[in-house]
Protein backbone atom coordinates (compact mmCIF):
# COMPACT_ATOMS: atom_id res chain seq x y z
CA UNK A 1 0.00 0.00 0.00
CA UNK A 2 1.36 2.57 -0.69
CA UNK A 3 1.74 6.03 2.08
CA UNK A 4 1.16 9.32 0.72
CA UNK A 5 3.53 11.81 1.05
CA UNK A 6 1.10 14.70 2.38
CA UNK A 7 -0.19 12.71 4.60
CA UNK A 8 3.49 11.97 6.10
CA UNK A 9 4.25 15.67 5.25
CA UNK A 10 0.94 17.10 7.36
CA UNK A 11 1.29 14.11 10.57
CA UNK A 12 4.79 15.54 11.02
CA UNK A 13 4.45 19.12 10.82
CA UNK A 14 1.48 18.73 13.62
CA UNK A 15 3.66 16.12 15.65
CA UNK A 16 6.96 18.92 15.09
CA UNK A 17 4.69 21.99 16.14
CA UNK A 18 3.02 19.98 18.98
CA UNK A 19 6.49 19.53 20.86
CA UNK A 20 8.28 22.25 19.84
CA UNK A 21 10.58 23.20 22.75
CA UNK A 22 11.28 19.58 23.12
CA UNK A 23 11.97 19.24 19.51
CA UNK A 24 13.95 22.74 19.43
CA UNK A 25 16.47 21.13 22.48
CA UNK A 26 16.77 18.24 20.37
CA UNK A 27 17.79 20.10 17.71
CA UNK A 28 20.18 21.90 19.15
CA UNK A 29 21.54 19.42 20.78
CA UNK A 30 22.16 17.54 17.46
CA UNK A 31 23.58 21.27 15.82
CA UNK A 32 26.06 21.33 18.72
CA UNK A 33 27.64 18.15 19.21
CA UNK A 34 27.63 17.79 15.16
CA UNK A 35 29.38 21.32 15.16
CA UNK A 36 31.95 19.89 17.82
CA UNK A 37 32.71 17.28 15.41
CA UNK A 38 33.26 19.20 12.32
CA UNK A 39 35.24 21.58 14.44
CA UNK A 40 37.49 19.21 15.30
CA UNK A 41 37.53 17.56 11.80
CA UNK A 42 38.46 20.92 10.39
CA UNK A 43 41.61 21.10 13.20
CA UNK A 44 42.48 18.30 12.10
CA UNK A 45 42.48 18.72 8.35
CA UNK A 46 44.15 21.93 9.46
CA UNK A 47 46.74 20.67 11.05
CA UNK A 48 47.07 17.58 8.68
CA UNK A 49 47.65 19.91 5.79
CA UNK A 50 49.66 22.33 7.44
CA UNK A 51 52.37 19.54 8.37
CA UNK A 52 51.64 17.65 5.15
CA UNK A 53 55.47 16.87 4.56
CA UNK A 54 56.28 15.30 8.24
CA UNK A 55 54.24 12.58 8.02
CA UNK A 56 54.91 9.40 8.56
CA UNK A 57 57.71 9.56 10.24
CA UNK A 58 59.53 12.25 7.80
CA UNK A 59 61.96 13.98 9.77
CA UNK A 60 64.04 15.72 7.36
CA UNK A 61 63.67 17.15 3.96
CA UNK A 62 66.42 17.54 1.34
CA UNK A 63 65.26 20.53 -0.46
CA UNK A 64 67.09 20.21 -4.17
CA UNK A 65 67.68 23.36 -6.57
CA UNK A 66 65.27 24.31 -8.89
CA UNK A 67 67.71 24.14 -11.95
CA UNK A 68 69.34 20.22 -9.91
CA UNK A 69 70.25 18.50 -12.94
CA UNK A 70 69.01 14.63 -13.40
CA UNK A 71 72.45 13.59 -12.50
CA UNK A 72 72.52 15.65 -8.87
CA UNK A 73 69.37 14.29 -8.38
CA UNK A 74 70.38 10.55 -9.08
CA UNK A 75 73.22 11.43 -7.11
CA UNK A 76 71.89 12.26 -3.50
CA UNK A 77 69.45 9.32 -4.32
CA UNK A 78 72.44 7.11 -4.81
CA UNK A 79 73.21 8.31 -1.46
CA UNK A 80 70.06 7.61 0.56
CA UNK A 81 70.15 4.50 -1.00
CA UNK A 82 73.38 3.74 0.36
CA UNK A 83 72.68 5.03 3.69
CA UNK A 84 72.14 2.43 6.44
CA UNK A 85 70.68 5.03 8.80
CA UNK A 86 68.04 5.81 6.62
CA UNK A 87 64.86 3.79 6.76
CA UNK A 88 62.95 5.12 3.91
CA UNK A 89 62.61 8.07 1.35
CA UNK A 90 60.00 9.60 -0.67
CA UNK A 91 61.43 11.23 -4.04
CA UNK A 92 58.57 14.33 -4.70
CA UNK A 93 59.39 15.98 -8.15
CA UNK A 94 58.35 19.21 -8.94
CA UNK A 95 54.85 18.10 -10.53
CA UNK A 96 53.82 16.51 -7.08
CA UNK A 97 55.38 19.60 -5.16
CA UNK A 98 53.20 21.78 -6.94
CA UNK A 99 49.98 19.82 -7.10
CA UNK A 100 50.82 19.89 -3.02
CA UNK A 101 51.20 23.16 -3.05
CA UNK A 102 47.81 23.59 -4.81
CA UNK A 103 45.84 21.87 -2.47
CA UNK A 104 47.26 23.57 0.00
CA UNK A 105 46.37 27.26 -0.98
CA UNK A 106 43.52 26.31 -3.24
CA UNK A 107 41.68 29.07 -1.03
CA UNK A 108 44.31 31.36 -2.35
CA UNK A 109 44.53 31.41 -6.05
CA UNK A 110 46.29 34.38 -6.69
CA UNK A 111 49.32 32.92 -4.79
CA UNK A 112 48.49 29.53 -7.02
CA UNK A 113 48.35 31.66 -10.34
CA UNK A 114 51.49 33.48 -9.08
CA UNK A 115 53.89 30.06 -9.57
CA UNK A 116 54.01 27.09 -11.97
CA UNK A 117 55.25 23.65 -11.58
CA UNK A 118 59.00 24.95 -12.33
CA UNK A 119 59.24 27.03 -9.49
CA UNK A 120 58.90 24.80 -7.18
CA UNK A 121 62.03 22.83 -5.57
CA UNK A 122 61.74 18.65 -5.99
CA UNK A 123 62.75 17.23 -2.72
CA UNK A 124 63.11 13.99 -0.86
CA UNK A 125 61.35 13.27 2.33
CA UNK A 126 63.57 11.12 4.49
CA UNK A 127 62.62 8.63 7.45
CA UNK A 128 65.95 7.49 9.41
CA UNK A 129 66.18 4.75 11.38
CA UNK A 130 67.48 6.38 14.46
CA UNK A 131 65.10 9.46 15.54
CA UNK A 132 66.76 10.91 18.28
CA UNK A 133 67.36 14.46 17.56
CA UNK A 134 71.20 14.42 17.47
CA UNK A 135 71.52 11.29 15.18
CA UNK A 136 68.58 13.34 12.55
CA UNK A 137 70.83 16.21 12.82
CA UNK A 138 74.08 14.10 12.21
CA UNK A 139 72.58 12.00 9.27
CA UNK A 140 70.46 15.14 7.31
CA UNK A 141 73.52 17.51 7.64
CA UNK A 142 75.63 14.96 5.32
CA UNK A 143 73.38 16.15 2.82
CA UNK A 144 73.35 19.72 2.64
CA UNK A 145 77.17 20.02 0.98
CA UNK A 146 75.86 17.62 -1.84
CA UNK A 147 75.08 19.34 -5.53
CA UNK A 148 72.07 20.63 -5.76
CA UNK A 149 71.43 20.46 -3.06
CA UNK A 150 69.71 23.92 -1.65
CA UNK A 151 68.98 22.90 2.02
CA UNK A 152 68.29 20.36 4.27
CA UNK A 153 65.01 21.06 6.90
CA UNK A 154 64.45 19.21 9.58
CA UNK A 155 61.16 18.51 11.29
CA UNK A 156 61.37 20.83 14.37
CA UNK A 157 60.05 19.90 18.22
CA UNK A 158 57.23 22.23 17.45
CA UNK A 159 56.19 20.54 15.00
CA UNK A 160 55.69 17.50 16.60
CA UNK A 161 53.98 19.25 19.52
CA UNK A 162 51.25 20.71 16.78
CA UNK A 163 51.23 16.91 16.00
CA UNK A 164 50.46 15.81 19.07
CA UNK A 165 48.41 18.32 20.17
CA UNK A 166 46.10 18.27 17.57
CA UNK A 167 45.62 14.68 17.54
CA UNK A 168 44.82 14.86 21.48
CA UNK A 169 42.61 17.80 21.00
CA UNK A 170 40.65 15.57 18.77
CA UNK A 171 40.14 12.49 20.56
CA UNK A 172 39.28 15.08 23.51
CA UNK A 173 36.64 17.05 21.55
CA UNK A 174 34.90 13.42 19.98
CA UNK A 175 34.75 12.17 23.06
CA UNK A 176 32.66 15.19 24.24
CA UNK A 177 30.79 15.01 21.03
CA UNK A 178 29.96 11.03 21.17
CA UNK A 179 28.20 11.99 24.79
CA UNK A 180 26.65 14.88 23.11
CA UNK A 181 25.52 12.87 20.38
CA UNK A 182 24.29 9.95 22.23
CA UNK A 183 21.99 12.67 24.50
CA UNK A 184 20.90 13.80 21.05
CA UNK A 185 19.80 10.34 20.37
CA UNK A 186 18.35 10.21 23.73
CA UNK A 187 16.24 13.89 23.18
CA UNK A 188 15.16 12.12 19.93
CA UNK A 189 13.79 9.23 21.02
CA UNK A 190 11.83 11.28 24.17
CA UNK A 191 10.62 13.72 21.51
CA UNK A 192 9.13 11.17 19.61
CA UNK A 193 8.05 8.75 22.54
CA UNK A 194 5.84 11.88 23.62
CA UNK A 195 4.62 12.51 20.33
CA UNK A 196 3.23 9.19 20.32
CA UNK A 197 1.61 9.97 23.67
CA UNK A 198 -0.17 12.61 22.48
CA UNK A 199 -1.33 10.71 19.52
CA UNK A 200 -2.09 7.61 21.16
CA UNK A 201 -6.21 8.18 20.71
CA UNK A 202 -5.12 8.45 16.77
CA UNK A 203 -2.88 5.57 16.92
CA UNK A 204 -5.36 2.97 18.82
CA UNK A 205 -8.03 3.98 15.78
CA UNK A 206 -5.58 3.05 13.47
CA UNK A 207 -4.78 -0.11 14.57
CA UNK A 208 -8.41 -1.15 14.96
CA UNK A 209 -9.11 -0.19 11.73
CA UNK A 210 -6.02 -2.02 10.13
CA UNK A 211 -3.64 0.74 9.08
CA UNK A 212 -0.24 -1.23 8.27
CA UNK A 213 2.24 -0.49 10.85
CA UNK A 214 4.36 1.19 8.27
CA UNK A 215 1.67 3.14 7.90
CA UNK A 216 1.69 4.02 11.58
CA UNK A 217 5.36 4.26 11.88
CA UNK A 218 6.72 6.60 8.89
CA UNK A 219 5.50 9.68 10.29
CA UNK A 220 7.18 9.55 13.50
CA UNK A 221 10.63 8.26 11.49
CA UNK A 222 10.39 10.96 9.44
CA UNK A 223 9.93 13.35 12.61
CA UNK A 224 13.42 11.63 13.99
CA UNK A 225 15.25 11.99 10.83
CA UNK A 226 13.84 16.20 10.43
CA UNK A 227 15.35 16.64 13.96
CA UNK A 228 18.40 15.09 12.76
CA UNK A 229 18.61 16.93 9.35
CA UNK A 230 17.97 20.02 10.84
CA UNK A 231 20.53 19.86 13.48
CA UNK A 232 23.33 19.05 10.93
CA UNK A 233 21.94 21.61 8.53
CA UNK A 234 22.21 24.19 11.60
CA UNK A 235 25.90 22.80 12.37
CA UNK A 236 26.77 23.08 8.56
CA UNK A 237 25.88 26.71 8.60
CA UNK A 238 27.72 27.49 11.81
CA UNK A 239 30.95 26.06 10.59
CA UNK A 240 30.74 27.80 7.11
CA UNK A 241 30.07 31.32 8.93
CA UNK A 242 33.00 30.22 11.25
CA UNK A 243 35.51 29.18 8.69
CA UNK A 244 37.06 32.39 8.37
CA UNK A 245 37.61 33.38 11.43
CA UNK A 246 39.30 29.65 12.12
CA UNK A 247 41.96 30.36 9.42
CA UNK A 248 42.98 33.81 11.56
CA UNK A 249 42.64 32.14 14.76
CA UNK A 250 44.95 29.79 14.13
CA UNK A 251 49.05 30.38 14.07
CA UNK A 252 50.09 32.22 10.99
CA UNK A 253 52.34 29.75 9.67
CA UNK A 254 55.20 32.87 8.63
CA UNK A 255 55.30 32.53 12.62
CA UNK A 256 56.44 28.81 12.48
CA UNK A 257 59.13 27.99 10.30
CA UNK A 258 58.31 24.55 8.46
CA UNK A 259 54.87 24.59 7.91
CA UNK A 260 52.53 25.20 5.66
CA UNK A 261 49.32 27.43 5.90
CA UNK A 262 46.94 25.47 8.29
CA UNK A 263 44.08 25.58 5.68
CA UNK A 264 41.12 23.39 5.06
CA UNK A 265 40.17 23.35 1.47
CA UNK A 266 36.35 23.79 -0.44
CA UNK A 267 36.50 19.48 -1.40
CA UNK A 268 37.42 18.88 2.48
CA UNK A 269 35.10 21.08 3.82
CA UNK A 270 32.40 19.40 1.67
CA UNK A 271 33.32 15.77 3.05
CA UNK A 272 32.90 17.33 6.28
CA UNK A 273 29.82 18.68 5.69
CA UNK A 274 28.95 15.61 3.89
CA UNK A 275 30.15 13.49 7.10
CA UNK A 276 28.04 15.70 9.74
CA UNK A 277 24.83 15.16 7.38
CA UNK A 278 25.03 11.42 7.36
CA UNK A 279 25.63 11.22 11.28
CA UNK A 280 22.69 13.94 12.07
CA UNK A 281 20.35 11.63 9.87
CA UNK A 282 21.82 8.28 11.91
CA UNK A 283 21.13 10.05 14.96
CA UNK A 284 17.49 10.78 13.87
CA UNK A 285 16.75 7.64 12.69
CA UNK A 286 18.46 5.39 15.82
CA UNK A 287 16.04 7.22 17.70
CA UNK A 288 13.33 7.33 15.82
CA UNK A 289 13.59 3.32 15.16
CA UNK A 290 14.12 2.69 18.29
CA UNK A 291 11.24 5.11 19.84
CA UNK A 292 8.92 3.18 17.12
CA UNK A 293 10.37 -0.34 18.03
CA UNK A 294 10.39 -0.28 21.66
CA UNK A 295 7.02 2.07 22.53
CA UNK A 296 4.76 1.21 19.64
CA UNK A 297 2.97 -1.50 20.27
CA UNK A 298 2.23 -2.32 16.85
CA UNK B 1 -17.22 -16.99 9.35
CA UNK B 2 -16.05 -17.58 12.67
CA UNK B 3 -14.59 -20.69 14.39
CA UNK B 4 -12.77 -21.31 17.87
CA UNK B 5 -11.39 -24.84 18.61
CA UNK B 6 -10.65 -25.43 22.11
CA UNK B 7 -9.50 -21.96 22.89
CA UNK B 8 -7.72 -21.22 25.91
CA UNK B 9 -6.33 -17.64 27.24
CA UNK B 10 -5.18 -17.03 30.60
CA UNK B 11 -3.68 -13.74 31.45
CA UNK B 12 -0.37 -13.03 33.22
CA UNK B 13 -1.99 -12.79 36.82
CA UNK B 14 -3.26 -16.77 35.92
CA UNK B 15 -6.70 -15.41 35.65
CA UNK B 16 -8.71 -17.64 33.11
CA UNK B 17 -10.38 -15.57 30.82
CA UNK B 18 -11.56 -18.32 28.36
CA UNK B 19 -11.31 -21.90 28.93
CA UNK B 20 -11.83 -24.70 26.31
CA UNK B 21 -14.23 -22.57 23.99
CA UNK B 22 -15.73 -24.00 21.07
CA UNK B 23 -17.78 -21.76 18.92
CA UNK B 24 -18.74 -21.71 15.44
CA UNK B 25 -20.68 -18.70 13.99
CA UNK B 26 -22.01 -18.27 10.37
CA UNK B 27 -21.69 -15.63 8.09
CA UNK B 28 -24.26 -13.52 8.91
CA UNK B 29 -25.38 -14.32 12.16
CA UNK B 30 -26.07 -12.03 15.00
CA UNK B 31 -24.83 -12.89 18.38
CA UNK B 32 -24.91 -12.29 21.53
CA UNK B 33 -22.39 -12.76 24.44
CA UNK B 34 -23.38 -12.22 27.98
CA UNK B 35 -22.36 -13.06 31.27
CA UNK B 36 -21.41 -10.91 34.43
CA UNK B 37 -18.05 -8.85 34.58
CA UNK B 38 -14.95 -10.78 33.64
CA UNK B 39 -16.77 -13.67 32.68
CA UNK B 40 -14.40 -13.20 29.35
CA UNK B 41 -16.85 -11.24 27.22
CA UNK B 42 -14.16 -8.89 26.34
CA UNK B 43 -11.79 -11.32 26.05
CA UNK B 44 -13.87 -13.11 22.97
CA UNK B 45 -14.48 -10.01 21.12
CA UNK B 46 -10.15 -9.16 21.39
CA UNK B 47 -9.00 -12.67 20.55
CA UNK B 48 -11.61 -12.24 17.26
CA UNK B 49 -9.32 -9.60 15.85
CA UNK B 50 -6.31 -10.41 17.21
CA UNK B 51 -5.84 -8.25 19.75
CA UNK B 52 -5.41 -11.27 22.05
CA UNK B 53 -3.33 -14.14 21.02
CA UNK B 54 -5.42 -17.65 22.41
CA UNK B 55 -2.42 -19.93 24.51
CA UNK B 56 -4.56 -22.91 23.10
CA UNK B 57 -6.46 -24.01 20.07
CA UNK B 58 -7.27 -22.47 17.17
CA UNK B 59 -9.27 -19.62 15.57
CA UNK B 60 -10.23 -19.02 12.10
CA UNK B 61 -12.25 -16.12 11.07
CA UNK B 62 -12.93 -15.92 6.98
CA UNK B 63 -11.26 -19.43 6.74
CA UNK B 64 -8.19 -18.59 7.93
CA UNK B 65 -6.16 -19.64 11.49
CA UNK B 66 -5.55 -16.35 12.62
CA UNK B 67 -3.11 -17.86 15.37
CA UNK B 68 -0.59 -18.88 12.07
CA UNK B 69 -1.36 -14.95 11.11
CA UNK B 70 2.10 -13.02 11.32
CA UNK B 71 2.08 -9.53 12.76
CA UNK B 72 2.13 -7.60 9.54
CA UNK B 73 -0.81 -9.46 8.16
CA UNK B 74 -2.99 -8.64 11.02
CA UNK B 75 -4.06 -5.04 9.93
CA UNK B 76 -5.11 -6.83 6.56
CA UNK B 77 -7.35 -8.92 8.81
CA UNK B 78 -8.46 -5.59 10.98
CA UNK B 79 -9.99 -4.28 7.41
CA UNK B 80 -12.37 -7.02 7.40
CA UNK B 81 -13.62 -6.55 11.06
CA UNK B 82 -15.32 -3.46 12.47
CA UNK B 83 -15.31 -2.34 15.85
CA UNK B 84 -17.50 -0.62 17.98
CA UNK B 85 -17.18 0.05 22.19
CA UNK B 86 -18.67 1.03 24.90
CA UNK B 87 -16.56 4.53 24.91
CA UNK B 88 -16.88 5.21 21.39
CA UNK B 89 -13.11 5.61 20.56
CA UNK B 90 -13.84 9.34 18.63
CA UNK B 91 -10.84 11.46 18.37
CA UNK B 92 -12.16 14.58 19.29
CA UNK B 93 -10.29 16.85 17.33
CA UNK B 94 -11.57 16.03 14.09
CA UNK B 95 -15.19 15.94 13.44
CA UNK B 96 -17.82 13.88 12.77
CA UNK B 97 -16.90 13.40 9.24
CA UNK B 98 -13.22 13.81 9.21
CA UNK B 99 -13.63 10.60 11.97
CA UNK B 100 -15.27 8.52 9.45
CA UNK B 101 -12.94 9.46 6.68
CA UNK B 102 -10.29 9.03 8.59
CA UNK B 103 -10.36 5.28 9.15
CA UNK B 104 -10.44 5.31 5.25
CA UNK B 105 -7.65 7.44 4.71
CA UNK B 106 -5.31 5.41 6.87
CA UNK B 107 -6.06 2.18 5.08
CA UNK B 108 -5.01 3.87 1.92
CA UNK B 109 -8.30 4.62 0.43
CA UNK B 110 -7.88 7.30 -2.61
CA UNK B 111 -10.06 10.90 -1.92
CA UNK B 112 -12.54 9.98 -4.28
CA UNK B 113 -13.80 6.83 -2.54
CA UNK B 114 -13.67 8.65 0.78
CA UNK B 115 -15.74 11.50 -0.43
CA UNK B 116 -18.47 9.07 -2.32
CA UNK B 117 -18.31 6.84 1.19
CA UNK B 118 -18.50 9.10 3.90
CA UNK B 119 -21.59 11.06 3.44
CA UNK B 120 -23.22 7.62 1.79
CA UNK B 121 -22.45 6.27 5.47
CA UNK B 122 -23.44 9.12 7.58
CA UNK B 123 -26.48 9.23 5.74
CA UNK B 124 -27.43 5.63 6.88
CA UNK B 125 -26.53 6.20 10.26
CA UNK B 126 -28.77 9.65 10.17
CA UNK B 127 -26.47 11.64 11.01
CA UNK B 128 -25.52 13.64 7.99
CA UNK B 129 -26.58 17.19 9.68
CA UNK B 130 -24.16 16.88 11.92
CA UNK B 131 -21.41 16.15 9.56
CA UNK B 132 -19.16 18.88 10.66
CA UNK B 133 -20.19 18.84 14.39
CA UNK B 134 -16.95 17.39 16.86
CA UNK B 135 -17.92 14.56 18.83
CA UNK B 136 -18.04 16.66 22.30
CA UNK B 137 -20.98 18.60 20.10
CA UNK B 138 -22.84 15.32 20.09
CA UNK B 139 -25.11 13.00 22.70
CA UNK B 140 -24.06 9.43 23.54
CA UNK B 141 -26.00 8.12 21.28
CA UNK B 142 -24.82 10.00 18.31
CA UNK B 143 -21.28 9.74 19.30
CA UNK B 144 -22.16 5.65 19.26
CA UNK B 145 -23.81 6.04 15.30
CA UNK B 146 -20.45 7.91 14.86
CA UNK B 147 -18.62 4.89 16.02
CA UNK B 148 -20.58 2.50 14.35
CA UNK B 149 -20.40 4.77 10.66
CA UNK B 150 -16.35 3.94 11.04
CA UNK B 151 -16.51 0.71 11.81
CA UNK B 152 -19.26 -0.04 9.11
CA UNK B 153 -17.44 2.55 5.99
CA UNK B 154 -15.42 -0.23 5.11
CA UNK B 155 -18.21 -2.63 4.71
CA UNK B 156 -16.13 -5.35 7.00
CA UNK B 157 -17.52 -8.92 7.05
CA UNK B 158 -17.94 -8.81 10.25
CA UNK B 159 -18.64 -5.85 13.21
CA UNK B 160 -17.45 -6.79 16.97
CA UNK B 161 -19.57 -4.72 19.48
CA UNK B 162 -18.48 -4.68 22.79
CA UNK B 163 -20.87 -2.66 24.98
CA UNK B 164 -22.12 -0.70 22.74
CA UNK B 165 -24.90 0.87 24.61
CA UNK B 166 -23.23 0.21 28.02
CA UNK B 167 -23.26 4.28 28.04
CA UNK B 168 -26.43 5.02 26.66
CA UNK B 169 -30.02 4.50 28.18
CA UNK B 170 -32.66 2.77 27.07
CA UNK B 171 -34.51 4.84 24.70
CA UNK B 172 -30.96 5.56 22.88
CA UNK B 173 -30.00 1.90 23.23
CA UNK B 174 -32.95 0.39 20.91
CA UNK B 175 -31.64 3.29 18.08
CA UNK B 176 -28.33 1.80 17.97
CA UNK B 177 -30.16 -2.02 18.06
CA UNK B 178 -31.94 -1.07 15.20
CA UNK B 179 -28.79 0.38 13.02
CA UNK B 180 -26.40 -3.18 13.81
CA UNK B 181 -29.50 -4.79 13.30
CA UNK B 182 -29.69 -3.16 10.03
CA UNK B 183 -26.27 -3.77 9.49
CA UNK B 184 -26.37 -7.38 9.74
CA UNK B 185 -29.42 -7.59 7.35
CA UNK B 186 -27.03 -6.64 4.94
CA UNK B 187 -24.74 -9.90 5.49
CA UNK B 188 -22.18 -8.47 8.12
CA UNK B 189 -22.02 -11.02 10.88
CA UNK B 190 -22.50 -9.41 13.92
CA UNK B 191 -20.62 -9.92 17.63
CA UNK B 192 -22.82 -7.83 20.42
CA UNK B 193 -21.27 -8.28 24.15
CA UNK B 194 -24.11 -6.50 26.80
CA UNK B 195 -24.84 -6.75 30.05
CA UNK B 196 -28.67 -5.13 28.63
CA UNK B 197 -30.91 -7.75 29.45
CA UNK B 198 -33.78 -5.75 27.66
CA UNK B 199 -32.11 -5.78 24.35
CA UNK B 200 -31.10 -9.42 24.12
CA UNK B 201 -34.87 -10.32 25.41
CA UNK B 202 -36.35 -8.13 22.77
CA UNK B 203 -34.00 -9.17 20.17
CA UNK B 204 -33.96 -12.67 20.39
CA UNK B 205 -31.14 -13.60 18.82
CA UNK B 206 -28.39 -16.33 19.77
CA UNK B 207 -26.52 -16.06 22.85
CA UNK B 208 -23.86 -17.19 23.87
CA UNK B 209 -23.14 -16.79 28.00
CA UNK B 210 -19.86 -17.18 29.98
CA UNK B 211 -19.29 -17.79 33.52
CA UNK B 212 -15.47 -17.68 34.25
CA UNK B 213 -14.22 -17.96 31.43
CA UNK B 214 -16.43 -21.38 30.61
CA UNK B 215 -19.23 -21.49 27.87
CA UNK B 216 -22.34 -22.33 30.01
CA UNK B 217 -25.13 -21.98 27.36
CA UNK B 218 -25.22 -21.40 23.42
CA UNK B 219 -28.96 -20.93 22.60
CA UNK B 220 -30.72 -20.11 19.37
CA UNK B 221 -33.33 -16.99 19.97
CA UNK B 222 -32.42 -17.13 23.33
CA UNK B 223 -32.89 -14.81 26.51
CA UNK B 224 -30.79 -12.70 29.14
CA UNK B 225 -31.00 -16.01 31.57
Amino acid sequence: MPIKVDYVVRETTSNLGRNITITLASIITVAVSLALVGASLMLRTGVENATARWQGGIEFVVFLRADASQTQIDAVQNELNSSPEVDSYQFVNKEEAYAEFKRLFADSPELVDSLDAGDLPPSFRVEPVNKEVDAVDSLGSQFTKSPGVERVVFASKTIRLIQQLSSRLTVGIFVVAAFLLGAAGLLILNTIRMAMFARRREIEVMKLVGATNWFIRVPFMVEGLVQGLVGAFLAIVALAAFKPFFQKWLPNPEDIPLVSGFTVGGGEMTFIFVTLGVVGILIGAIGAGVAVSRFLDV
Amino acid sequence: MITLENVTKTYKNSTIALRDANVEIAKGEFVFLVGASGSGKSTFIRLLNKSETPDEGHIYVAGKDIGQLSNWKVPFLRRNIGCVFQDFKLLPTKTVSENVAFALEVIGRPRSVIDAQVPAILDLVGLAHKAESFPDELSGGEQQRVSVARAFVNRPLILLADEPTGNLDPATSVGIMRLLDRINKTGTTVVMATHDRGIVDTMRRRVIELDRGSIVRDQARGVYE
